[in-house]
């Protein structure tokens, strides 16, 4: 039966974070997306300014998240899913930091994740093809960092998600990493098959394809049973607005201008029976804080509709 | 491979004279017809409504749409003055319906397709006339469901084989948009591998290669497409490229390098770059910028175009790069810095530098790159046939130089902002 989720970001706080579960919980969501990223942003990644987050032993982390674990567990919501931090390289870093990014951070991330018994980790694919020269060579850099989690996501039986993201020119937002689901599902397979196990899988971003203006339901009909989860938020079809759905018009006939017909027949189309997760935590700093429990119930009710039509 | 300027914006089908004399002056040798001058996508999108209802052609001598036979007449007095001022046509687009449309209901459908062929006919018969080899048509896209898409065009298109046969036209299809509430999406011919196989299986049908590609950057860029990918899985089918430019959100047919954000271009020109030379592409090089044009005083436009064709120029000389260097049987480099690093990167292993030159004196002597830094002066010593390349920014200052110190040698202009692969870091300093 398909659940309904949201990430933490803005909701779950380290300081009360049974309070915010119960927040998510009371909202209408049974699952969460953990948002590790938050605890090593990008904006820092760039700047090659890194906390010392990830430099915690695996007991120091356990016992951080300690209370998010038994938060979730007393709302009785589930962590369906988690992002690990990004980027995983830094093209113009040290040595130094992309190497604690993937030896340290990566595996740490699985850790944290297999904690919290959540079974899908999403990671950015490298953002590398201006200097390589193309995807193909992006691509590669990108398999040899998962070559060195995947083994230990086998064993944790986590399955890591690639997501389709996008690059910039110039302000305009352009195709990125992962947005060949032909590519990508030839990906999957074979690295799949090389573990005997489905250890990749992808995690498809309503918001980032209809910036690069890709077909949903084409997308994901041809992804299949490669679909593990999702990120699923609205924009204008310029800027990464992460905003709820059928937020965004474009003409007189005030219809809207992402193609969310097409997500659900995408999704139907290949029987999608996991979690609707909303990754719309932006929404929550936009509104006033008092009316975050009537946002956040907004939001799980479009996932009530999305139920609803994907049952028709 | 043909530098070709597009009419729109700059030619009038009614008063030619003196846009052409423009083109002519600017240096063009060909140009690109849109055959929808006689036919603007609102006059299809109204077609059999009743007239009162119409955007009215402000002249009112044609209207292509219940005569499609005047086509050829209504681009004469074109014709005539391109032939005058010996402009060639090779390359002409179809008329084509509004992406917008919604005639989608099965009546008006069944019309304007009807009509669209028999326009597309009568084009490629003008085509003849006008000793054009290529005619873009559009994919037939209204109210049709992704499932159909294939087989509505393939009837569509080889319904024009025997015309296009009879008067040895090749037929190209273009990647499109879909309109979806007003945001333009990725549409038909989209997929640069599905675009392929729609070929490939035409030509297949058609006993013979009757159909190919034409490439909108511009389509592309609106879709934030990977025009690398794409260009690389047309390969030998893609005959033309429409180069334009917009901000990749609402149409435009700019300038290339017009259309910027803080600096930076909003299409990505390097891809384009990239994918193009690695299909050693040798079609039709379209520039199409009716907005800058329409947008710049007619008192304006032979500056504009002047530099619309040298825009052109930088584009068949970036993407023949490696033609250039491989045209002397020796050469050096002059600079000793990123750009010369750039270069040896990319190319130092096909077209090994004898040596390079720095005008910093400390340099001299010393290697970069695997190279030895000389000074200018020995350059004197060359080779005749020996080709100096100026890997540095300051490339008029420094031909200067060297030719007032006397260098005979062929001087060429490196450029490293559109290499195959770059470093991730810079040198300073």
């Amino acid at each position: 039966m398909v659940q309904i989720g949201v990430q933490t970001k803005n909701v779950v706080m380290d300081e009360r974070p049974k309070e915010g579960f119960a927040m998510l919980s009371a909202a209408g969501f049974s699952c969460a997306d953990f948002s590790l990223n938050g605890y090593l942003l990008n904006t820092d990644l760039y700047e090659e300014r890194v906390n010392g987050f990830f430099d915690k032993s695996r007991q120091e982390l356990e016992e951080f998240f300690l209370p998010h674990k038994q938060g979730a567990r007393s709302a009785n919501i589930t962590i369906n899913q988690m992002h690990m931090p990004y980027p995983i390289y830094v093209p113009k870093g040290k040595k130094e930091l992309n190497e604690y990014l993937q030896k340290e951070m990566a595996p740490k991330s699985l850790e944290i994740c297999a904690f919290f018994g959540c079974k899908h980790l999403v990671v950015h694919g490298f953002k590398l093809a201006h200097f390589l020269g193309s995807e193909e060579a992006e691509w590669m850099e990108t398999e040899r960092f998962l070559h060195s989690v995947l083994p230990l996501a086998k064993e944790m039986g986590i399955t890591i998600c690639i997501e389709n993201l996008y690059d910039g020119i110039g302000g305009h937002l352009i195709e990125g990493p992962c947005c060949n689901v032909k590519k990508a599902v030839e990906r999957i397979d074979r690295i799949n098959e090389a573990y005997h196990s489905e250890v990749l899988g992808f995690c498809f971003d309503t918001g980032h394809a209809n910036l690069t203006g890709l077909d949903f339901k084409e997308f994901l009909t041809t992804l299949g049973h490669r679909l593990k989860v999702l990120h699923i938020h609205d924009n204008d079809g310029i800027s990464d607005l992460h905003q709820i759905p059928f937020t965004f018009a474009k003409t007189r006939e005030n219809q809207s201008s992402t193609n969310w017909d097409g997500f659900l027949r995408g999704l139907k189309a290949i029987k999608f029976d996991k979690v609707l997760s909303f990754e719309t935590a932006p929404v929550l700093t936009a509104f006033p804080e008092k009316m975050k429990p009537q946002v956040l119930a907004f939001i799980a009710g479009i996932g009530r509709y999305f139920c609803s039509e994907m049952e028709k | 491979m043909n530098l070709v300027c597009s009419l729109s914006g700059i030619v009038s089908p009614y008063y030619p004279k003196q846009g052409i004399m423009d083109i002519t002056n600017a240096g063009f040798e060909n140009i690109f017809l849109e055959a929808g001058m006689s036919c603007s996508e609102y006059e299809l999108e109204n077609y059999g409504k009743p007239k009162q209802s119409r955007k009215e052609n402000r002249n009112k001598t044609y209207c292509i749409t219940e005569k499609p036979w005047e086509l050829e007449e209504f681009f004469e007095k074109t014709l005539n003055q391109s032939s005058k001022n010996n402009l060639n046509i090779p390359i002409v687009r179809a008329p084509y319906l509004p992406r917008d449309t919604k005639r989608t209901d099965a009546t008006s459908q069944s019309n304007i397709k009807s009509l669209l062929i028999r326009l597309n006919q009568e084009t490629i018969k003008f085509c003849k006339k006008a000793g054009c080899s290529y005619l873009i048509i559009r994919p037939w896209f209204a109210g049709i469901e992704i499932e159909r898409e294939w087989e509505e065009n393939r009837a569509y298109y080889l319904s024009l084989a025997d015309t296009a046969k009879e008067c040895q036209v090749t037929i190209l299809l273009e990647n499109q948009c879909r309109n979806f509430n007003g945001h333009l999406i990725r549409g038909i011919c989209s997929d640069g591998q599905k675009a392929a196989q729609w070929v490939d299986r035409l030509n297949e049908e058609a006993g013979e290669e009757l159909f190919g590609f034409s490439m909108d950057v511009g389509t592309l860029n609106l879709c934030g497409q990977n025009i690398y990918d794409f260009t690389k899985a047309l390969g030998h089918r893609l005959k033309a490229v429409l180069l334009r430019d917009c901000n990749g959100n609402r149409e435009a047919s700019l300038l290339p390098f017009t259309c910027v954000a803080g600096g930076q271009p909003q299409t990505d020109w390097l891809n384009v770059f990239r994918g193009l030379r690695t299909i050693d592409f040798d079609g039709q090089l379209i520039l199409s910028f009716s907005d800058t044009a329409a947008a710049f005083s007619p008192i304006l436009r032979p500056r504009l175009l002047e530099l619309a064709k040298e825009t052109g120029e930088y584009f068949r000389w970036q993407i023949e790069i490696e033609g250039l260097l491989k045209k002397y049987p020796s050469r050096v480099l002059f600079g000793a810095g990123n750009m010369c690093r750039n270069y040896m990167k990319c190319y130092g292993k096909l077209y090994e530098p004898l040596y390079t030159c720095d005008n910093n004196s400390a340099l001299w002597g010393t290697e970069f790159c695997g190279l030895e830094v000389k000074r200018p002066e020995s350059l004197k010593e060359l080779p005749d046939d020996c080709a100096i390349f100026i890997c540095n920014i300051y490339y008029r200052e420094i031909e200067k130089q060297l030719r007032d110190l006397g260098v005979k040698n062929p001087i060429e202009f490196f450029n490293d902002e559109y290499m195959p692969t770059f470093y991730f870091d810079r040198l300073e300093g």
